[in-house]
């Protein structure tokens, strides 16, 4: 299959496995076995005609597993078939499913088994997960200096507090609402009814940060099925009987490692430049040209609430410095003009690096395809967005789904 | 390093615990799936890792810190000064040639932080942030110390490069920065 025959990707179904901040019950591969069981019950397809996989995972150490990929295919009973293990730090889970629509497109396989998980919840001592997540960034100079990500988003959003007039009471609405996003979803692991001056209040952790905007590590798996359309007629339940959805955009993005090496003014510090270079590639190929308008719910990478504004900015739904006004009026809010982490996103459903790029996918799955409880529903969303991104946003995914009836 | 964490009574030396599982979906044991896989094992598990970790063409900057010189390097090609200095510039890929600086700059952002790698989650706060060295086209990312209010610490104020006179651990704990005036 050349280039310009280029197949087609459909999304066929989507499962987790709950995300919560402790899971004894189970280890990262058990996870996956129990999300890639609901993701092939929700597409209705066997989990013997499945032709590849995709493993996502971020740290070897953490998952306490090295070559975890090739344990988590053999656990799915999906030898001798080929696989593949990516990995980008938070943006492990957009990285895959860009991996897989790429294998997709090219016509090296028809079907796809996307798996991810992380367990970084309170099995692994906080102290053991800060040293590793510090080796995603620079270890010799930043880390050695005390340098950790937690610090290093601080400093985007000071730099976007002292540019922008941003202020940590529009950061706070973000927590809000995503906690409050988190209500309606059984399988998030921090439901919250929070009041703005509960964030505000909540212990300090790297300023402008209190623990209430930060986003909590969690134990959690999460698989999706992709085809093209042609597998999916002959072997996909969820082709004949449900809504149909589209993959049509998947753009990838970089940026230097170290915040500090960035070309200013742009991105300098406040900005993510390799978030905007992949929502650029990812908009062209679903062509889309105002985003805010023409997306009608998205998932946005919100491992802080700043980051959430930061990444409205980026993503094209608003111009710089206009995502903290835009979120007092509401405009991301559920019922607003573009409802954002409807799932909860990372501060609201959990963020176990591997599996919240996947997790994300499938909330807009099931936006498009109505299948959300009606407090967090999208009515007639046509239309949605996939935003996640690693380190600070040194690599970025953004993937467009389409519901085409 | 966390407490040990203690141990269950029993002959496995690194049992935590034993407990049921529940599900955490919250189902029925006669709706749970995996009912008959809910009886849970904890142990101890300690992996420690240790290298001989070289700082390979780096090194030189961190070399010079025992003398009291902060070393960037420039590129023949560009011009660009990289501070953390790069053996290859980041634009071009042209080897680099080392240079001095003076070791003051202006603060380009800094964050107060309740807890660090080094505290260990303790109750110790601690300044990091980013300044833009005279000379340098990069910024370089370092402990702030002796600031007075924190509230002073906002982009544009005049830094200075400050050596620690007792032995350190890492080089980097050889220096930091203050306020200049």
């Amino acid at each position: 299959m050349t280039s310009s025959a280029a197949a087609e990707v459909v999304v066929l179904g989507g499962g987790l496995s709950k995300f919560a901040t402790e899971r004894p019950d189970g280890t990262p591969v058990d996870w996956i076995v129990e999300a890639a069981q609901a993701a092939l019950a929700d597409a209705g397809v066997e989990p013997e005609t499945i032709e590849h996989s995709v493993v996502a995972y971020e740290s070897e150490i953490i998952a306490r597993q090295l070559t975890m990929g090739q344990v988590v295919h053999d656990a799915l009973g999906l030898c001798p078939r080929p696989s593949v293990r990516v990995e980008a730090g938070g943006g492990t889970g957009g990285a895959a499913l860009r991996t897989a629509f790429a294998y997709l497109r090219a016509g090296l396989c028809e079907s796809m088994l996307v798996v991810g998980a992380d367990a970084v919840g309170r099995q692994v001592p906080s102290t053991t997960v800060r040293q590793v997540y510090a080796m995603s960034g620079d270890v010799d100079f930043e880390m050695a200096a005390g340098g950790f990500f937690t610090a290093y988003y601080a400093l985007m959003m000071q730099e976007h507090m002292r540019r922008y007039g941003t202020r940590e009471e529009q950061m706070a609405l973000v927590s809000v609402k995503n906690h409050r996003n988190a209500r309606f979803n059984p399988m998030a692991c921090m439901p919250l009814a929070l009041t703005v001056d509960d964030v505000m209040k909540s212990p300090p952790v790297a300023a402008p940060y209190k623990r209430l905007d930060c986003a909590v590590l969690a134990d959690g798996a999460a698989a999706i099925v992709l085809a093209t359309p042609r597998w999916a007629r002959e072997h996909a339940g969820a082709w004949r009987d449900r809504a149909r959805i589209h993959y049509v955009g998947a753009g990838c993005g970089t940026d230097r490692m170290r915040l500090g090496d960035r070309p200013a003014p742009y991105p300098g510090l406040a900005h993510f430049r390799a978030k905007r270079e992949a929502a650029a590639m990812a908009y062209a190929m679903a062509g889309l040209k105002d985003p805010r308008r023409e997306l009608d719910v998205a998932e946005v990478a919100d491992p802080y609430t700043g980051v959430e504004l930061q990444s409205y900015e980026d993503l094209g739904f608003c111009r710089y410095g206009e995502s903290g006004p835009l979120t007092e009026r509401g405009v991301f809010d559920l019922g607003g003009e573009l409802p954002t982490n409807t799932s909860g996103g990372l501060i609201g459903q959990g963020a176990p690096p591997g599996a919240m790029g996947l997790a994300q996918a499938i909330e807009i799955v099931r936006q498009l395809r109505e299948e959300c409880p009606p407090e967090r529903q999208v009515p007639n969303a046509r239309r949605g967005l996939a935003d996640i991104h690693g380190g600070t946003a040194s690599f970025s995914v953004v993937s467009i789904f389409e519901r085409r009836d | 390093m966390p407490p040990e964490p203690s141990r269950s009574e029993g002959r496995v030396g690194a049992k935590l615990r034993e407990l049921t599982a529940t599900d955490p979906l919250g189902r029925l044991a006669t709706e749970d799936p995996w009912s008959a896989f809910r009886r849970v094992e904890v142990i101890d598990l300690q992996l420690n890792f240790r290298f001989r970790h070289s700082l390979g063409k780096y090194s030189r900057f961190f070399l010079e810190l025992e003398h009291r010189r902060l070393m960037a390097t420039r590129c023949p090609r560009c011009g660009t000064v990289w501070m953390p200095p790069r053996p290859a510039c980041g634009n071009d890929l042209a080897i680099t040639e080392w240079v001095e600086l003076s070791g003051r700059g202006t603060l380009a952002a800094a964050t107060e932080c309740a807890y660090t790698l080094t505290t260990g989650g303790g109750a110790a706060r601690l300044v990091i942030g980013y300044v833009a060295l005279d000379g340098a086209s990069t910024l370089l990312l370092q402990q702030i110390r002796n600031y007075g209010a924190a509230r002073r610490l906002v982009a544009g104020l005049a830094m200075r490069v400050v050596w620690a006179d007792e032995p350190v651990g890492h080089p980097m704990e050889l220096f930091w920065f203050e306020p200049a005036g």
